[in-house]
């Protein structure tokens, strides 16, 4: 029965091969190297849910109420078993695309490519391509059951060596870039050829990765702990030192990336860091106040509207006065608090009404906000106003004196230097009277209410404080691209920074940075991951709530809520022994008579 | 300056800082009521004033002539049906998992997308029109298949291990399944429309009651009608139904009593998608064209009927829908020609939200339903 | 601030006149009248079902009631919101005990202090002197709240999740939040449910300090007879929603229609 198991766990993982080859993550990436000239893309796409296939039926078991570990044989079989069903499942609909012919099948399922099915056979006959194929998945199986099985010692470093090498193999755009900057010698990392790390170059990287997190798991804790009791011990103060070093490096690298990279990549890390400013802001509402705002696009296109009005941007429209309905003629930093005062008051107008709103509602009520902008903004009717569907153009480059800040790298600072102050306020706000009592809202607003706390005025300061930070991140968005169209203010962007909020971790600070990171810088810099970007971003969502919920750099308490609420009820309920109802964590139960 | 616990305090003195506690006049007031109220009587007189300008338009002005009128209310009531459908979706599951289930929207798209291929295929070799009645019922069979698929995955993969989640992680769960299933449509087919065939049989008017009336309309009525009323009957006479009524008073009882709720989930989410599926092909016939973001306004459109007739209420659902088709389809014209917007029907989807916001806002608990927001 | 020519007894600090409550066609409090006086402590008793803790979330807004009035310190308080009623000094506890969960312990006890301090968005940012200096009083205050329990909520538990704590001492967390809002009346809703005969004992010997100490005046819904018999200045028994007897604890145990609302209703049951 366990054997049944493990089919069906490689079932399913070689259902996820057919559908990454249909969306065409595997065919359009044949000649995208990672390593040399053998580990491209599609083959890491082709037996990566084999691997975890295999990585997953070798978990350990909860069996009469006892965690029971896998033996390594143990773990081999399983895995072998899960991955070559894997296999199996995916050679079969190779044989049978084969069978009546991709050429049939191309019009429906576009991705179906020739090369997609040269690929998949390794250029041999389909049926000996086959029997490769699974070979292949049981193997790469196997080494995930193995990996599994492995005692942490083993595990962590090697997850570390894998997980780094091709995060590397990945920046194969970036790092080359970099190291020519420094003059240093490249090809010996980076094929030259190919774009991809040279066999040499993985093995270092490995290496250096693997070592890394040897002595972190070896040494970290005995560290720690001689840290944290020589600080004094607060819980929560003491870094691991490894994490200490990687936070100064991360600053480092944050000041130093646009000098480093260059100005096209620089272009890609302005926008991260406007949606890094975004993030802050949606953090505030999501993260600390516990409101879903769905809408957060109405304050990211009112703050670049109201900017390019209040700095006297034009219309971009034929036949129309260029000057606009309303227009001020402001300094960059003068229009900046303004803007951020005219997005609070729309936060506190838009807020007020449907703040009482149970949390799913007022997450719809805020879409439907958020759409009716972007329906606004490209309407004929505000043609006057803000140009409709051509937009406006002509926004100030937020010069100081001579100098402008519009080119990519010169951006990057002035985008830096924002979302720092952003970071400081939303740090600051956090760590007072007023995040103690968002916090306190957030777990249970009845309560809350009950206790003291005016979760009318909390919930309508989040929204403002959010919202002026968003129009922050609309008004340097405008600055950097210099002019407006509808077509950047639709619900997707709300949606994308959810996204990136929840990936890094609600309530997270360093979170939302490393979700804007690797959901907008990512796709950014590998043009031809663009198309998969949204994809992406749908199945991290809902990988990060389903799997884990706290998010990748999770805050303390907000992962404390998401991941063991189950838990704290178990327990909050084995400790009421009179019958008493345990549903404080759950939908406040009637406190009637 | 702060003695320890204002130890010692005698029976019938006052704590010091506690006669400040004061609350002025201004707090007293109750702010919401205010809002709301001013809020109400702004959109009351918008609506009654626009409405009184555009009655008063001439044809040369702008204004529209009764048959103008009659044909918007034809219209609205066969997109109302459509969404009257996806609304049922929303509903039946919000009934029963107290879940939006935001994606409902993408498995609506599923549907009309997985059907296309073969009424595709039939219109060109001509069975479309050779036999339309056995063509659609083939095509709209697909469409319901690949709609339950969706629907039943997604219950399966992405709702299932939160059952007992916090309220909101199920929501942005569904969001980034939306996210997922809409790209996913458009990295299988592509980002293109495709036009969508129609039988011939349904082109062109019929007149019905002396009304002229489109063919498509009327089979959308038609099939939507006897749609609800067979859900109606299933749901209150059937096993099956009788479980899921259960179900939803209470899941812990309703499993104690021996109901499989699993299975009842699951089965409420597949009848979700043979309605979604249903209406996918309706609403390609209407529209003649899919495209993988055909899913996401409809959706919504769909959610704001559910919650306007009473979320997790079948007749409400369906009363919901009528109301927001007529809504949008006269509701711009009738109101804001008068205030001499030009093109009012590019906002046609901003009135729809602009709904959605108001019902929520006076009206959170629906139509039918008793108005509050949330039980304390 | 209280009138004496119009109000019975000038020395309430709460009074209740002809409260309703209803729920659809249940009728939870049908003209309830009740005083309590500065500095006493005061039970109500009463059968399930009998509306006490209505009363509570009756009094401290969370719900608000269909008729009657409710005046403390000779002002009316219904319509007011819940954190309005905190403010003029009015803290409560919950039958289920409510606690943020994952917030520590003295994060829990800070909150609070919450209605007492009137640190802005501007002060927490920059963190002024005066925040600085609040933020200080509220920690401090917090801490003597928690104290009242001695070592208990105390020490290397401050910094612990709430959720991390026995029940018994989510009740006492919950009542050191109460006050260290620095209220005036203290309702407590069954205090000592779920706990043991040792610390329910104890409880009584805290509520008891709560008013001498404290100078609090404590209104307390409890089931324990002698819990109520050893704290009550005063008991208030209640059966639908009105009182049926008032008086020492003596008087009212053996009132008949006590006694008949308690048999008839467990013969019932």
């Amino acid at each position: 029965m366990a054997a049944r198991r493990w089919v069906r766990t490689g079932a399913f993982a070689g259902i996820v091969t057919i559908f990454l080859a249909l969306v065409g993550l595997i065919g359009g990436f044949t000649d995208v190297f990672l390593i040399g000239d053998e580990v491209t893309f599609a083959g890491l796409m082709l037996l990566l849910p084999a691997f975890v296939a295999g990585f997953v039926a070798a978990a350990p078991r909860i069996e009469g109420g006892e965690r029971r570990e896998m033996s390594l044989g143990e773990a081999a079989v399983a895995a072998a078993v899960a991955a070559a069903s894997a296999g199996f499942v995916f050679a079969l609909a190779v044989l049978f695309t084969d069978l009546i012919g991709d050429e049939r099948i191309r019009p429906i399922f576009l991705n179906v490519s020739p090369s997609l099915m040269e690929f998949v056979a390794f250029g041999q006959s389909t049926v000996v391509g086959a029997v490769i194929l699974v070979a292949l998945s049981t193997m790469a199986g196997v080494l995930g059951g193995v990996l599994r099985a492995a005692p942490p010692v083993i595990r962590r470093p090697v997850t570390a060596a894998v997980v780094v090498t091709v995060l590397f193999g990945f920046l194969q755009r970036v790092i080359p870039i970099a190291l020519d900057q420094l003059s240093l010698e490249r090809d010996w990392l980076y094929h030259p050829i190919h774009d991809g790390l040279t066999w040499v170059g993985a093995a270092v990287v490995a290496a250096i990765s693997a070592g890394i997190s040897l002595l972190n798991t070896r040494f970290g804790a005995r560290v720690r702990g001689s840290l944290s009791s020589s600080i004094g011990g607060r819980s929560g103060l003491a870094m691991s030192p490894v994490r200490l070093i990687a936070s100064v490096a991360a600053v480092a690298l944050l000041i130093a990336a646009p000098l480093l990279l260059g100005s096209v990549i620089s272009e890609v890390l302005g926008t991260v860091m406007v949606f890094a400013l975004l993030g802050i802001g949606l953090n505030i509402v999501v993260g600390y106040a516990g409101l879903l705002d769905l809408g957060y696009v109405f304050f990211f296109a009112l703050g670049a509207y109201s900017l390019a009005l209040l700095t006297g941007a034009t219309l971009n429209v034929y036949g129309v006065p260029p000057d606009p309905a309303i227009s001020g003629d402001l300094n960059f930093y003068i229009a900046i608090p303004i803007v951020m005062l005219i997005a609070a008051a729309a936060g506190l107008l838009v807020g007020a009404p449907v703040l009482r709103l149970r949390g799913d509602y007022l997450a719809l009520v805020t879409l439907g906000l958020g759409e009716m902008v972007t329906v606004l903004v490209g309407s004929p009717w505000l043609v006057p106003l803000v140009g409709g569907p051509s937009g406006m153009r002509g926004i100030t480059d937020a010069a100081i004196g001579g100098f402008a800040f519009r080119d990519p790298q010169r951006f990057y600072y002035l985008a830096l230097a924002f979302v720092a102050l952003a970071a400081f306020l939303s740090w600051r706000l956090a760590t007072s009277r007023i995040g103690r009592a968002w916090t306190a809202m957030r777990e249970d607003e009845q309560t809350a209410d009950a206790m003291g706390i005016s979760t009318t005025r909390f919930k309508l300061l989040a929204f403002a404080i959010g919202g002026a930070i968003g129009s922050l991140g609309g008004a340097l968005f405008a600055v950097k691209i210099g002019s407006l169209t509808p077509a950047s203010f639709q619900v997707i962007v709300s949606i994308q920074v959810l996204g990136l909020v929840i990936l890094g971790g609600l309530g997270s600070i360093p979170g939302v940075l490393v979700g804007a990171l690797v959901l907008v810088g990512l796709p950014g810099l590998l043009r031809e991951f663009e198309e998969y970007r949204f994809l992406a971003y749908g199945a991290a969502v809902v990988a990060v709530m389903v799997l884990r919920p706290q998010g990748l750099v999770p805050n303390v308490r907000r992962s404390r809520e998401l991941q063991e609420e189950e838990r704290a009820q178990d327990e909050w309920a084995k400790a009421v022994e009179e019958g008493e109802t345990p549903g404080e964590l759950g939908p406040p139960a009637e406190v009637t008579t | 300056m702060a003695p320890s616990l204002r130890g010692g305090t005698l029976a019938g003195t006052e704590a010091p800082h506690v006669a400040v506690a004061r609350l002025g006049r201004f707090e007293r007031l109750p702010w919401r009521r205010i809002i709301l109220v001013v809020l109400g009587i702004v959109v009351g007189g918008v609506v009654v004033l626009g409405t009184l300008r555009t009655l008063g338009l001439d044809r040369v002005e702008g204004g529209y002539s009764g048959g103008a009128w009659r044909d918007f209310i034809v219209q609205g009531a066969a997109q109302g049906a459509i969404f009257a459908m996806i609304a049922l979706g929303y509903s039946l599951v919000y009934g029963i998992l107290r879940m939006i289930n935001f994606a409902h929207g993408e498995v609506f798209m599923a549907g009309a997308f997985g059907s296309f291929f073969f009424a595709d295929a039939y219109a060109k070799s001509g069975f479309l029109n050779r036999s339309p009645l056995l063509a659609l019922a083939i095509v709209t069979l697909v469409a319901v298949a690949v709609s339950v698929g969706t629907a039943v995955l997604l219950e399966r993969l992405a709702y299932r291990p939160l059952r007992n989640a916090p309220r909101l992680v199920p929501l942005i769960t569904a969001i980034g399944a939306t996210l997922f299933l809409q790209n996913a449509f458009r990295g299988f087919f592509g980002p293109q429309p495709y036009g969508y065939p129609k039988p011939t049989v349904l082109a062109g008017n019929i007149t019905v009651l002396g009304v002229q009336i489109q063919r498509t309309q009327l089979l959308v009525l038609v099939v939507a009608v006897i749609c609800m009323i067979v859900l109606q009957w299933f749901v209150a006479t059937t096993r099956t139904g009788r479980s899921m009524r259960a179900v939803a008073q209470d899941r812990e009882i309703a499993s104690l009593m021996g109901i499989n709720v699993d299975r009842v989930i699951v089965v409420t989410f597949a009848i979700g998608g043979v309605l979604a599926g249903i209406a996918g092909v309706l609403f390609s016939l209407s529209f003649e064209q899919v495209q993988f973001t055909m899913g996401f306004r409809p959706g919504i459109a769909a959610f704001t009927a559910a919650v306007l007739g009473g979320i997790g209420s079948i007749g409400g659902a369906a009363l919901g829908g009528f109301v927001i088709g007529l809504l949008q389809a006269v509701g711009p014209p009738l109101i804001l020609t008068g205030f001499g917007i030009p093109s009012v029907f590019s906002l046609k989807d901003a009135f729809v939200f602009l709904v959605l916001v108001l019902v929520l806002v006076f009206r959170p608990g629906g139509l039918l339903g008793t108005g509050e927001a949330e039980k304390v | 601030m209280s009138d004496p020519a119009r109000s019975p007894s000038a020395d309430a600090v709460l009074e209740v006149r002809g409260l309703e409550k209803h729920f659809g066609g249940l009728y939870a409090l049908s003209g309830l009248d009740m005083e309590v006086r500065r500095g006493e402590i005061v039970s109500v008793i009463g059968p399930n079902g009998a509306g006490k803790s209505t009363l509570f979330n009756v009094i401290t807004g969370i719900y608000e009631p269909d008729a009657g009035d409710i005046r403390y310190q000779g002002s009316t308080i219904v319509g007011l919101r819940p954190h309005q009623v905190v403010k003029l000094g009015i803290a409560r506890t919950f039958q289920s005990v409510r606690l943020f969960a994952n917030m520590t312990i003295l994060e829990n006890a800070m909150v609070g202090q919450h209605c007492r301090s009137k640190g802005g968005v501007f002060g927490s940012i920059v963190r002024t002197p005066g925040v600085r200096a609040e933020e200080d009083r509220i920690r401090q205050r917090a801490e003597e709240a928690l104290s009242f329990f001695g070592k208990r909520l105390s020490g290397y538990r401050l910094e612990q999740p709430a959720f991390s704590l026995s029940y018994a001492n989510r009740r006492r967390l919950e009542m050191a939040r109460a006050m260290a809002t620095d209220p005036q009346v203290l309702l407590l809703d069954e205090p000592t449910a779920g706990m043991n005969p040792r610390e329910t004992l104890e409880l009584r010997d805290h509520i008891v300090r709560m008013r001498d100490e404290l100078g609090l005046t404590v209104v307390v819904i409890e089931h324990d007879m002698r819990v109520v018999k050893g704290v009550s200045d005063r008991v208030i028994a209640c059966d639908y929603g009105q009182k049926i007897a008032e008086g020492t604890y003596e008087e009212v145990a053996n009132d008949e229609r006590v006694i008949e609302a308690y048999l008839g209703t467990k013969a019932a049951g």
